[in-house]
């Protein structure tokens, strides 16, 4: 029995990710399922894009106007 | 004969009916705008121009619910400061009912479990500080929040005032408006333009007080204009005896839906669930009291509740987005990603086509051991991303992916990108953080990890891993302050415990 038993010999992969029980591992954070829009929501964000777009432009109007004057 | 040749000898008012039945409000306006040109007292072109405004800007009212830092902080409504558990929006029962732990799905920073839906007012659980309110996102995404709830709709309204040349349509200020209560049919389209195209909800509240007044008080229709006039201008307790008055009248779907509406403002959800219910009795199966029902228990952390009540909203209408898009998420958090697959393919096949409904296609595909459609899912939710903030968040899903099939190389790319896409991105500096942990970069990890836990205190797995962290180098004092914060966030963490027990065991023996 002694002589089989000395056949195997223990392993201990060195290489890669070793899990071992016990030891705290750090944790990651989890996949994010990205909740959906409702209408509503795309409706105002859509308006509110639209309104800075014409604020946007009519500033810029604007300020070519006074370039233009001076 | 073309459309154009046509049209010239169609009846001007005529046409822009026609129009505005079409949807097509802008065409319609303009042609009122001519017509008026004209005849400066035709009332039909007036009233139809108004109309066509309004439609232009209109959004439901129940949906809208804006809370912004101001209403937050100075909160003055709620009855009970310290309510007691299960009786408050502001304080969900900390131990979840029947649903997934922090552990595997994660929570916002109200403390909630992230939804599968939203809208305008998903985010509004309400920060303790106000350096949270300043923090608190306000959609899912921008990280700005409004500094009062009526900061949009000013903007909104100024905007469509700046787009008109000739100045606003109607000068509000110079309307006799005892001369418009007069006549309701007129009075009730001018009122839904003052308060939904102009957001002069004192204006609004003036011209539905004399309506009423006019109609002695024997029409529910402007009881409930009423009521929403004083809902936004904050005095919900007026506002919910308005409501109560119109209820008595007539009982309408939209009434309950206004007056729960005040009952969860006031942070008094059990009124607002037996509301509901009273409406169900007579509306049965009525879809958006079902709808707000499961709303409520999804907002008190009561997610198999919510469950319950989302399916029967399925059952009346199973072309439902909430119901599915809620139930799909609440499947993939309980490990379950094959059903949750089945319920966005669903989405898929209504036409819902997005960046949001690709990615969590790809993560339940890959979880489901779909992996053909995996990738490609990903690459069509990237192509569709609008903004940096939801690429930013596809990246960060991938990363997971390459994490899965052990592409650690590629991970810490995708976490890169997302980084690059969104810089306050705190989940993607965590995990970059952890994958340079395991090369041995001690000093980077740190660094990642203290950016990730001040950018979100809310999430308890930058605290533990730096706790963690500190503790293999030895500076056990900063892994046990790490650790506290940790098992502040997230209570039940067993490896938490362990480790402030070990800690407190070395400090003992010092």
């Amino acid at each position: 029995m002694a002589e089989v038993k000395s056949m195997f010999r223990e392993v201990l992969p060195k290489q890669g990710q070793l899990s071992v029980e016990d030891v705290t591992t750090m944790v990651l954070c989890k996949p994010k399922l990205l909740p959906l829009k409702s209408l509503t929501l795309e409706k105002l964000e859509k308006m509110q894009q639209a309104a800075q777009d014409t604020i946007r432009q009519q500033e810029t109007a604007e300020k070519e106007d006074q370039q233009i004057a001076h | 004969m073309s459309q154009a040749t046509m049209g010239s000898e169609m009846e001007p008012l005529f046409r822009a009916w026609s129009y505005f039945r079409r949807r097509k409000f802008q065409l319609c306006a303009d042609l009122c705008t001519q017509m008026l040109e004209k005849s400066p007292y035709d009332q039909a072109a007036w009233i139809l121009k108004a109309r066509a405004l309004t439609e232009m800007v209109y959004i439901d009212e129940i949906d809208v619910d804006q809370e912004g830092i101001a209403e937050m902080i100075l909160d003055e409504n709620a009855i009970a400061q310290v309510p007691r558990p299960g009786t408050s929006l502001k304080l969900p029962g900390t131990t979840q009912t029947g649903g997934p732990s922090q552990a595997v799905r994660p929570i916002t920073q109200a403390g909630r479990p992230i939804t599968g839906f939203l809208r305008p007012s998903t985010q509004s659980g309400r920060p303790g500080t106000m350096e949270q309110a300043i923090k608190t996102p306000r959609t899912a995404y921008t990280a700005r929040p409004v500094t009062s709830s009526s900061g949009r709709f000013v903007r909104l309204g100024t905007a469509s005032m700046l787009t008109s040349p000739d100045g606003p349509f109607i000068n509000l200020s110079r309307l006799n408006l005892t001369k418009y209560s007069q006549k309701p049919k007129l009075a009730k389209a001018l009122f839904e333009y003052i308060f939904h195209h102009e957001n002069d909800v004192k204006m609004a509240l003036d011209l539905a007080s004399l309506s009423t007044e006019h109609s002695q008080y024997k029409d529910w229709w402007w009881k409930v204009q009423i009521g929403k006039c004083y809902y936004r201008l904050g005095m919900y307790r007026e506002a919910e005896k308005q409501f109560k008055s119109a209820l008595k009248q007539q009982e309408m779907v939209d009434t309950f839906l206004y007056l729960a509406k005040v009952y969860i403002i006031l942070d008094q959800p059990v009124t607002a669930l037996n509301l509901f219910k009273q409406g169900l009795d007579k509306f049965p199966g009525e879809v958006t009291l079902l709808c707000g029902i499961a709303r409520i228990y999804e907002e008190m952390n009561n997610s198999s509740s919510a469950a319950e009540y989302y399916k029967e909203v399925l059952k009346q209408d199973n072309t439902h987005v909430e119901a599915i898009a809620c139930i799909g998420s609440n499947h993939f958090y309980s490990d379950q990603p094959e059903v949750a697959l089945r319920f966005y393919r669903r989405l898929l096949q209504m036409g819902v086509y997005n960046c949001q409904l690709f990615n969590n296609l790809g993560l339940c595909c890959f979880y489901a051991q779909q992996y053909d459609m995996t990738l490609t899912s990903f690459e069509r939710a990237l192509s569709l991303a609008e903004d940096e903030e939801e690429a930013a968040d596809v990246w960060y899903n991938l990363g997971h992916i390459a994490v899965g099939i052990g592409d650690t190389n590629l991970a810490h790319q995708c976490f890169r990108l997302a980084l690059v896409h969104n810089n306050h991105h705190a989940e993607a500096y965590n995990n970059l953080a952890v994958l340079e942990m395991r090369k041995g970069h001690i000093e980077q990890a740190r660094a990642l990890l203290q950016t990730a836990s001040s950018l979100a205190p809310h999430m308890y797995e930058p605290h533990f891993n730096f706790a963690t962290v500190s503790d293999k180098i030895g500076d056990l004092q900063r892994s046990y302050v790490a650790a506290q914060k940790s098992e502040a966030a997230f209570p039940e963490h067993v490896d938490t415990q362990h480790l402030l027990k070990q800690l407190k065991q070395h400090f003992a023996m010092l």
